[in-house]
């Protein structure tokens, strides 16, 4: 029989520690949407997904209801669009076109965000992805509810190096495009190595070929949970402290393996993954920094950060997977700047920087996430940027991301706006020696040694 | 069975709990278990209940217990069991 402490605790969690599931996203299968004819393409693509998830948004709502427990994001991810898009499209405008459809699709569902604009060209583009990949900056520009996101790397493959050089480009003209709104469309583009066919988080969720007709994955979130719980633990030895973090991360991921089950026999579409991702909001104490803070740093990204950050993660997946039978996703902890407020502010006054940034990139789920960097920033420099976040996600076998936003119009220590859950950030400095002669090179990045294991 | 968990958080005076179970009794609300604490001059009370005779919805459930909260002075929520058995039992 449940103790009445028992109930008061989860429901202190939900009141005030923010604890919440951050997104359900069902991932639908495109493939038999394609067709030669664009037209006939658009119209499939409209009504599948306006069938397969038309209910997806109340059922969320309900399940938040009768379980009280908020269920922030209802989401849809899709087959990547330049292989759907590959047997129609001719021109960038054609791409474009398949992206309004797609925002039709989430306008009319009510969904917050359709991800799947993507293109996977880890070892090399087609000519397909190259059209995609250069329509991304109208594509993001004509739509609100889109995200794209590129794939360039990976463990198995080694790096595309064209297209890193490419997406430096891609990311700077996004930027152009949106330069109004503080060059927010820089905020629904991701690169990736090593992505993860089920990611149920934007603006990085697809849904991979090898997945089935239609999918639901699950993003709980928890950041203020896992702080409040560490406060109440300050002084004590590593031990206690991983203890803490394990039985926390337990607690909120069941909370999602049961919101999960639940939508996948409402919405009659299997369950897919959990992903345990820590995700933070710009709302006070529902942050990561605070959470590295409270561990025992001044501020996020003082000496002994990293070391922070890999218990952090590490203690996440054990005390999740112990919850959930399918843990996938990026499951880990998010490192966002601009979408968590406590970050923002140590970047604002000199504590943490860009380099610390990518040292912690490398024992954390994703990687640079809602960076603003000055606007003038050279493309060579950006793909220099992507460059060094690929080698680390291949060399250690991980998935690892960029989404920095060049703050068009707007200079180092200046303010960049994105509004909502997107939040706020200063603009960080970036080092300002080039690298031009070495992403430039073009071709590829063979694969690492470690990478034949056949 | 269909067992939902009611929480009521408030500033304790007489008849809160007496307001509940009126309007339990008069949908057909089955209360299976009781517990209730009182720090200082606020009130926890958590109770669990049989929903499978009860003919309205979850949502129109939530928004009377809201009314009947309001009347009364504090906040009471309806849930189903299974999320807090889901976090605190293996």
């Amino acid at each position: 029989m449940l103790e009445i402490n028992e109930v008061f605790e989860t429901n202190a969690m939900i009141a005030s520690e923010n604890l919440d599931v951050r997104t359900i996203t069902m991932g639908i299968n495109l493939l038999d949407c394609i067709d030669s004819d664009l037209d006939k393409l658009c119209e499939n693509i409209y009504n599948k997904i306006t069938t397969r998830a038309k209910d997806l948004v109340r059922t969320g709502d309900e399940i938040g209801l009768e379980f009280g427990i908020p269920v922030i994001n209802k989401r849809v991810s899709v087959t990547p669009i330049a292989l759907i898009g590959a047997a129609a499209c001719r021109t960038e405008d054609d791409f474009v076109r398949i992206a309004e459809t797609l925002e039709k699709a989430a306008c009319k569902i009510g969904v917050n965000f359709i991800g799947g604009y993507s293109a996977l060209v880890q070892k090399g583009m087609s000519s397909a992805d190259r059209l995609l990949i250069n329509s991304i900056p109208k594509a993001l520009k004509a739509t609100d509810h889109i995200c794209s996101s590129v794939s360039l790397g990976s463990t198995k493959t080694g790096i595309d190096m064209d297209a890193v050089r490419l997406m430096g480009t891609i990311v700077k003209k996004t930027a152009m495009e949106t330069k109004d709104q503080d060059s927010l469309g820089c905020a629904k583009l991701v690169v990736f190595c090593n992505p993860t066919d089920d990611n149920p988080f934007m603006a990085g969720a697809f849904h991979g070929v090898t997945e089935g007709d239609a999918v639901i994955n699950v993003g709980v979130s928890g950041p203020g949970v896992v702080k409040t719980a560490i406060s109440k633990v300050k002084g004590e030895n590593f031990e206690v402290l991983c203890e803490t973090i394990k039985k926390t991360a337990f607690k909120v991921t069941r909370v999602g393996q049961l919101v999960a089950k639940e939508a996948s026999k409402r919405l009659d579409v299997p369950f897919g993954i959990i992903d345990l991702s820590l995700a933070p909001t710009p709302a006070v104490g529902d942050s990561i920094a605070e959470i590295i803070q409270a561990m025992g740093m001044e501020r996020v990204g003082a000496p002994g950060t990293t070391a922070a950050l890999a218990i952090l993660n590490d203690q996440v997946k054990k005390g999740g997977i112990m919850a959930s039978s399918y843990v996938g996703g990026l499951s880990g902890a998010f490192i966002p700047v601009s979408e968590d407020s406590a970050m923002a502010e140590a970047a604002e006054m000199g504590a943490l920087t860009l380099e610390k940034l990518e040292a912690m990139t490398c024992v954390c789920s994703v990687g640079l996430d809602m960076i603003a960097i000055p606007g003038d920033t050279p493309d060579t420099t950006i793909s220099g940027i992507i460059a060094d976040e690929m080698a680390i996600g291949m060399i250690n076998q991980k998935t690892t991301a960029v989404r920095v936003i060049p703050v068009i119009g707007k200079k180092a220590g200046e303010h960049a706006e994105f509004g909502g859950l997107l939040g706020s950030a200063p603009i960080m400095p970036v080092n300002t020696f080039g690298c031009a002669d070495f992403v430039d090179r073009g071709g590829r990045i063979p694969a690492p040694i470690h990478s034949f294991k056949n | 069975m269909n067992r939902t968990v009611i929480t009521l958080v408030g500033k304790d005076h007489t008849g809160i709990i007496a307001a509940v179970c009126n309007y339990f009794a008069e949908n057909d609300i089955n209360i299976l278990d009781i517990s209730q604490t009182t720090v200082q001059e606020f009130i926890n009370m958590m109770m669990i209940v049989d929903l499978s005779k009860y003919r309205k919805s979850f949502k129109e459930l939530s928004e009377d217990l809201d009314k009947v909260g309001e009347k009364v002075g504090v906040s009471i929520k309806a849930q189903h069991e299974d999320i807090f058995d889901m976090m605190h039992r293996i």
